[in-house]
């Protein structure tokens, strides 16, 4: 199994891109995949089933304590920060809102590159915030790969260019170049 | 605050890295220590990724470099140790929060409190009040209020004087009318709260019915002999061991065939009381304790 760990975090303009990276996943797809992604209010349905209804990995909503296993997607539950707690267990919290989102995707990321430093793979995909901008930082810092949706192929891209001024990226790819990336990362690694 | 992080920003070496978590962890468990000391709040077996977080944040707030910078600001000025306490310790809440739960304890939980002629509830971790004026008045409109006696208990004192004011911390809107509506509401929620300057408080005779105090779930013992014990959104600030104690207690303080409600994203799974617990709801996290002849162990 892979050591790495992969992280997305994406906002407004993200569905597209995160459904067309999971689509292209195999069943057997083995380095776990942990996504927080902005919760639109107007959106009654659940965005794990979303997900579930467009790749073949099972996804999960994780739940306080959530035990972590290979081959499943894990994703924030809406109105909950989600933290990777150590190297098996997420927890949750109810902390006020930071970048005025909870889940943040800086609190995704943030505790992730404590737990597994260079071992991580985030993400950061179309936004209209600058969410996810620090954690990547401390995951570059940390020795991880840090990769941004490429502004000119995000329908916002406000969040990719923060990440890009603030110095917080290894890579800028395409959702296609992002799948690319992470099957050769399941395959070699 | 993201401008400063890439100013400074080098790719560490792994030996850098291990030492400076190693560092920030010492500091976060001499500031765990001190608190204990000063205050006397256990803090230890607090879940570490979202406590170090908040930490963090109180050393922007309070302007220092360090989290061991705390430790004297913490011994020697009441100010900053309130602020401390009140950033460390979560209080949010809402009226009727997750209401699924609400709608089906109306349906598997209220026959059973009918069938005694004194009910007993304790709400673990009441924070600003609103799980106990909603537990409130859910009891009021089926008529269940009356012989019933709400404990309400959490560790801030200070959020316990606003929960015992019945005043809401914020004014009712659209969204606590929904989430009371979905949670089976028969009348309309402005009705059990007058209106003053702006605040809402909930009605005296509702307010009547609940009793604020002061309990720590990880220190102090079982608080009473409850036929409801509902605990919500307190537990996913703990670490696995310290939700296993948390739930020994609450199961103790439960009368065979109590009920107990946890939050919405809590879970079960990974405790030994599990079996302790039969499912009642799961969705709507409900559960209850099997009478001793039911238990297998």
């Amino acid at each position: 199994m892979s050591d790495f760990k992969v992280f997305i975090g994406g906002s407004a303009g993200s569905i597209a891109p995160i459904t067309s990276i999971l689509s292209s996943l195999p069943a057997d797809f083995n380095m776990i995949i942990t996504i927080v992604i902005h919760s639109s209010i107007d959106s009654k349905t659940l965005l794990s089933e979303t997900l579930a209804n467009n790749c073949d990995v099972t996804v999960i909503e994780v739940s306080d304590k959530e035990k972590s296993i290979a081959n499943n997607i894990y994703v924030a539950p809406s109105g909950y920060h989600l933290y990777v707690e150590n190297s098996n267990n997420f927890s949750l919290s109810l902390d006020e809102k930071i970048n005025f989102s909870r889940p943040a995707i800086d609190v995704l990321f943030t505790s992730a590159a404590e737990i597994f430093g260079k071992h991580c793979i985030a993400i950061l995909l179309s936004g209209a915030n600058d969410d996810g901008t620090e954690g990547l930082l401390k995951i570059k810092r940390h020795g991880g790969l840090t990769v941004v949706q490429s502004p000119e192929s995000s329908q916002v891209s406000i969040m990719p260019q923060s990440a890009i001024d603030n110095d917080a990226v290894t890579k800028i790819l395409s959702p296609k170049e992002i799948s690319l990336l992470l099957l050769e990362y399941n395959d070699y690694h | 605050m993201v401008i400063n992080c890439a100013k400074e920003l080098t790719i560490l070496d792994e030996q850098n890295i291990t030492e400076e978590l190693r560092t920030e962890n010492i500091e976060i468990d001499l500031l765990i220590s001190a608190i204990q000391s000063k205050i006397g709040y256990d803090l230890s077996g607090y879940a570490r990724a979202s406590i170090k977080r908040r930490i963090a944040q109180l050393v922007i707030d309070e302007n220092v470099k360090y989290i061991a910078d705390l430790i004297p600001k913490l011994l020697h000025s009441s100010r900053c140790q309130s602020n401390i306490i009140n950033r460390l310790t979560v209080n949010v809440s809402e009226l009727f929060r997750h209401p699924l739960s609400f709608l089906s304890i109306r349906k598997s939980v209220l026959p059973y409190l009918a069938s005694f002629p004194r009910r007993y509830i304790w709400i673990a971790g009441c924070s600003t009040g609103e799980e106990a004026y909603s537990m409130a008045i859910l009891l009021e409109e089926v008529g269940l209020l009356k012989n019933t006696q709400i404990h309400a208990t959490d560790i801030n004192t200070e959020v316990l004087k606003q929960a015992q004011t019945g005043i809401l911390t914020k004014a009712l809107n659209k969204e606590d009318a929904e989430r009371y509506q979905a949670s089976g509401g028969t009348s309309s929620l402005s009705n059990y709260f007058s209106t003053a300057y702006d605040k809402h408080k909930l009605s005296q005779h509702l307010l009547d019915h609940i009793s604020f105090s002061h309990h720590n779930v990880l220190q102090d013992k079982v608080f009473c002999s409850a036929q409801l014990v509902m605990c919500r959104n307190v537990m996913i600030y703990f670490d696995l061991n310290t939700q296993n104690s948390a739930l020994t207690l609450f199961n103790n303080s439960l009368v065979q065939n109590g009920y107990l409600v946890i939050g919405e994203k809590e879970s079960l799974v990974n405790s030994p009381l599990n079996s302790l617990l039969k499912t009642i709801d799961e969705p709507a996290k409900i559960y209850q304790r099997r009478s001793i002849e039911n238990v297998r162990l």
